[in-house]
């Protein structure tokens, strides 16, 4: 009897507390959804979020500089083209680089910068991600994987550059390029026809 | 047609001929084929990472005849290639063929690949050795004696986790014989041939199905043709994006059905629903099958996927609900109900039954249109994309503080300091004849106090519902509601119940002001919740606006009866403290959650490792018992069961002398693979916590957790048979 009241007070303490168990935890990326928000810094220190970036047109690309895959985008000057037309276009540009400390691809903001400027790459920015946060919250699986994101915050495409999954330069000329697929869907006011694809490369070094 | 195919081989000979004729060449040719292996053919190809080649299980092939070529890569240590659906990243290997006319070479052929995890994500691969059967048709008409030379060019991606794509160009030269029929086994190769066809598919399944669900896709195949014991089970998507390759599998068997239950992938709805089935039998014999699954409802019995089944979870419902009049958060406003009832009784009469319908009714009402609302909202941000669960609401802090005020005042005015309003008096039932809107306040609010607390009885039915389509979560969620209601309702709709409550009198006034008093420990609890959530910054500012409303009300009782200008200024100054405790209360979001220290987390003394679903297999293939601990920062029960059940010193004492590894999951921010460890067990959200006995069924343990339920479930499996009973 005496252990009666705080038995039952822990238990319904307890039981009230045991709300806060379900917490608010971002799903899987979802195309026609609203894109996760992240929150991370780039090479120059300043941070970037999706939040600071309403009403912009934002393109994320995954990358690790050492991967045969990106290497085959960059060597080629593919992806440099690529972000040239969409910064112009009005796109934001922000490569990410996932890879965790001591992982391939992993890069100190100045040697960042620096392969940014020896690959004449235009990206509006270059986020470092070291702790994988965003690149789990947006599921990003391999270098490259691209996202589109519309001016309203919702993921409009994500997936691979092009459908080609191979690491031979050749192979650019000939591929359906989905980002710039997706970027020509959006500026004539269409869906993206080809909305999901497979990422292909390789896999993010988390 | 006769002379071209008999002049191609010739050409090539000439043109092999000139290759060979500067001896020099050909050496600097070679030393370049070991950076650029695709420029000159060889026989093995080897590379850094991988030694690949091309071998005929025959030594002569006969005119008309069919015989198998076999693509070896032989790859280094920790390395690995792919299978034809890579999985998360990766490539499978390629090959371009350049064959006489007439001869014709097949798909290559995958064995049974094996999962690689990479960090979060997993390939589908092979280690050591990858042996890719091809079938290479000879026609007819080729002359006998003439050598059939073919060409095949090869880029394979090699990966350890970082990946290196390389190439080969294979030279093949194949005798052909007079005999009819199919020509000697070269004995040099027969191994190699031998193991691959061990690992190719045992066979082809018919009849499976792929059901989806909200949250799950469920893959049902007829057991028949799959061995009768079976030890373990896994589905290799034959395409990317039907499933999420690094989640779990989990399998079971019933009614001559195995299903799986996998985790939908990006284009779930869209990849083909084929691929290879694996199995282990009890003798640990390891069996592939191809299954081209059709896509529809889920056969029978399989049909309702999770632990429980849909009409418990109604029941489970109603219960939950009906227990819910019991919790100290919501007892007291449904104790002063009861009371406004029992004085609702001194009015005789149809019109004074009618009025205790019409309240029942409209209280009823409120508390299924919290719960509607409620679940609407949830099943909304479900939609959304983001993944909620019961109770989501406290997790932002300006509602707990919120909710805190709402405590608070509630117990300022049982304990009668404050008189409130004659509407938000009737919230507390005080008084009788407040008319309907005030019975529908008081539903509403019961529902309001009650949702925090559905969570860990409700926990198992609601991680249920919100995996089902939204008519039926809907469903789960109201029948919740009307559990609570079904008391209050049933009391004013039976007269004869209502009177075998006690007679009014001097003891309700004592019952009232001693409700007050759990109002105010909830007060308190969240208090302490938001110190969690939002460190001392947070509890600074609710404890002002605490100070700020009493005064307020203290204001507003002192001066009570005022002349009505002045009275006024005092109702300004009460609204100006009112809202000056919901500003402090809003300007809690602000404020960062503080981060629990190292220290503070392992407080338990328990030595726990990271959970990985690599580490819980490895463990449970060692046939050593795991306890699954599946925790976040944000979650108070979490702190609050390892601070009572998992601290103790005995317990950890019997965790080492049980050889009992601790794992713990962090759920604090998203983490896919607890995730789906979560939706395996049926959950989406945590606590979650689950003993692995050394054998047996895995056994989950409740949300509320005490020592005694650890440590028997423990001793269960120790002290022999199944540990189920714990």
């Amino acid at each position: 009897m005496k252990h009666a009241f705080p038995k039952t007070f822990v238990v319904g303490a307890v039981a009230l507390a045991a709300t806060l168990s379900f917490g608010v935890a971002v799903a899987a990326p979802k195309v026609g959804a609203p894109a996760p928000d992240f929150s991370v810094v780039d090479t120059a220190g300043e941070t970037w979020s999706l939040g600071g970036l309403a009403g912009k047109k934002v393109i994320l690309e995954w990358t690790n500089h050492d991967c045969p895959y990106v290497v085959k985008h960059y060597a080629s000057d593919n992806m440099q083209a690529l972000q040239k037309e969409a910064t112009a276009a009005g796109y934001v540009w922000l490569s990410v680089i996932s890879s965790a400390s001591g992982k391939q691809g992993h890069v100190s903001p100045a040697q960042a910068d620096d392969l940014t400027d020896d690959r004449g790459a235009a990206p509006t920015a270059v986020l470092l991600d070291t702790s994988g946060d965003m690149g789990r919250a947006y599921d990003a699986k391999t270098t490259p994987h691209m996202y589109v994101i519309d001016p309203e915050g919702t993921l409009v495409y994500m997936g691979g550059i092009d459908d080609k999954p191979t690491t031979d330069q050749a192979d650019i000329a000939g591929a359906s390029n989905y980002v710039r697929l997706a970027m020509a869907d959006l500026a004539a006011g269409n869906p993206v026809a080809t909305p999901v694809t497979r990422p292909y490369g390789c896999s993010v070094k988390y | 047609m006769m002379l071209q195919s008999t002049e191609t081989p010739a050409s090539i000979l000439q043109r092999r001929s000139a290759c060979r004729g500067s001896f020099q060449t050909g050496i600097v040719l070679l030393g370049l084929s070991l950076f650029w292996p695709g420029l000159v053919p060889a026989n093995p190809v080897t590379t850094e990472n991988v030694t690949a080649r091309l071998v005929a299980e025959r030594m002569e092939v006969a005119p008309g005849d069919t015989l198998d070529l076999a693509l070896v890569f032989e790859i280094r240590p920790g390395w690995h290639t792919y299978w034809r659906n890579p999985g998360d990243s990766g490539d499978p290997p390629r090959i371009h063929w350049s064959l006489p006319e007439g001869v014709e070479a097949g798909p290559l052929r995958w064995p049974r690949p094996e999962v690689i995890p990479v960090g979060p994500l997993a390939n589908y691969g092979y280690s050591e050795r990858a042996v890719h059967l091809v079938a290479l048709s000879v026609p007819a008409e080729w002359p006998i004696g003439e050598p059939v030379h073919i060409r095949a060019d090869v880029d394979w991606l090699v990966c350890e986790e970082e990946c290196i794509p390389e190439s080969g160009r294979f030279d093949l030269t194949l005798p052909t014989g007079a005999a009819v029929g199919p020509g000697p086994i070269d004995p040099l190769q027969a191994d190699v041939f031998a193991a691959a066809r061990a690992g190719l598919p045992d066979g082809r399944i018919e009849g499976a199905v792929l059901g989806v669900t909200d949250a799950l896709l469920g893959l049902v195949i007829p057991s028949d043709g799959l061995p009768e014991e079976i030890d373990g089970a896994w589905f290799f998507a034959g395409e990317w994006g039907l499933i999420e390759h690094a989640a779990e599998q989990p399998w079971r068997l019933a009614d001559g059905l195995l299903r799986i239950d996998l985790s939908p992938g990006a284009m779930s709805d869209e990849a083909s629903p084929e691929g290879l089935l694996v199995i282990a039998d009890a003798g640990g014999e390891v069996r592939s099958y191809e299954v081209a699954a059709v896509r529809g409802p889920l056969p029978g019995a399989m049909a309702p996927d999770g632990p429980i089944e849909l009409p418990l979870a109604f029941l489970f419902a109603l219960l939950g609900g009906l227990i819910l009049n019991l919790m100290p958060c919501v007892f007291p406003i449904l104790a002063m109900k009861a009371l406004s009832l029992i004085n609702g009784l001194s009015g005789q009469g149809p019109e004074a039954a009618r009025e205790r319908v019409l309240h029942g009714l409209a209280y009823t009402a409120g508390v299924l249109l919290f719960f509607a609302v409620l679940a609407m909202l949830l099943l909304a941000l479900r939609a959304g994309g983001a993944a909620v669960g019961w109770g989501f609401q406290l997790q932002y802090p300006p509602f707990v503080v919120f909710m805190a005020y709402v405590f608070f005042v509630i117990g300022l005015s049982l304990a009668g300091a404050v008189t409130i309003g004659s509407r938000l008096m009737s919230l507390g039932g005080a008084r009788t004849g407040s008319g309907t809107a005030g019975a529908f306040g008081t539903g509403a609010l019961a529902a309001l106090v009650a949702a925090p607390c559905t969570a860990p009885f409700m926990g198992a039915a609601l991680g249920y519902a919100v995996t089902l389509s939204w008519p039926l979560a809907l469903a789960i969620m109201l029948t919740l509601g009307f559990g609570l209601a079904l008391p209050f309702l049933l009391l004013s709709l039976v007269p004869r119940l209502a009177r075998l409550l006690p007679k009014p009198g001097a003891w309700m006034e004592t019952l009232k002001q001693a409700l007050a008093f759990p109002m105010f420990a909830a007060a308190a609890w969240l208090v302490w919740v938001l110190s969690v959530q939002t460190g001392s910054a947070g509890v600074a500012l609710v404890l002002g606006g605490l100070v700020l409303l009493a005064f307020g009300l203290w204001l507003r009782e002192r001066t009570r009866g005022l002349h009505s200008a002045r009275r006024r200024w005092v109702l300004a100054a009460t609204s100006a403290a009112l809202v000056g405790a919901l500003y402090l209360g809003v300007a809690t979001d602000r404020l960062a959650a503080p981060t629990l220290s190292e220290g503070e987390q392992s407080a338990s003394g328990l030595a726990s490792e990271p959970y990985s679903p690599e580490r819980l297999a490895a463990a449970r293939d060692e046939r050593r018992p795991v306890f699954v601990n599946m925790t976040a920062a944000w979650c108070i029960t979490c702190l609050v069961n390892e601070r009572v059940a998992l601290s103790t010193a005995d317990l950890a004492r019997s965790f080492s002398d049980a050889g009992v590894l601790y794992l713990k999951g962090d759920w604090t921010n998203r983490d896919p693979a607890i995730t789906a460890y979560l939706a395996d067990h049926g959950r989406n959200g945590v606590p979650l916590y689950v003993f692995y006995p050394p054998d047996g069924e895995p056994q989950v343990l409740p949300q509320i957790l005490t020592r005694d339920m650890v440590l028997s479930a423990i001793r269960s499996s120790t002290s022999g048979s199944s540990g189920r009973d714990g």
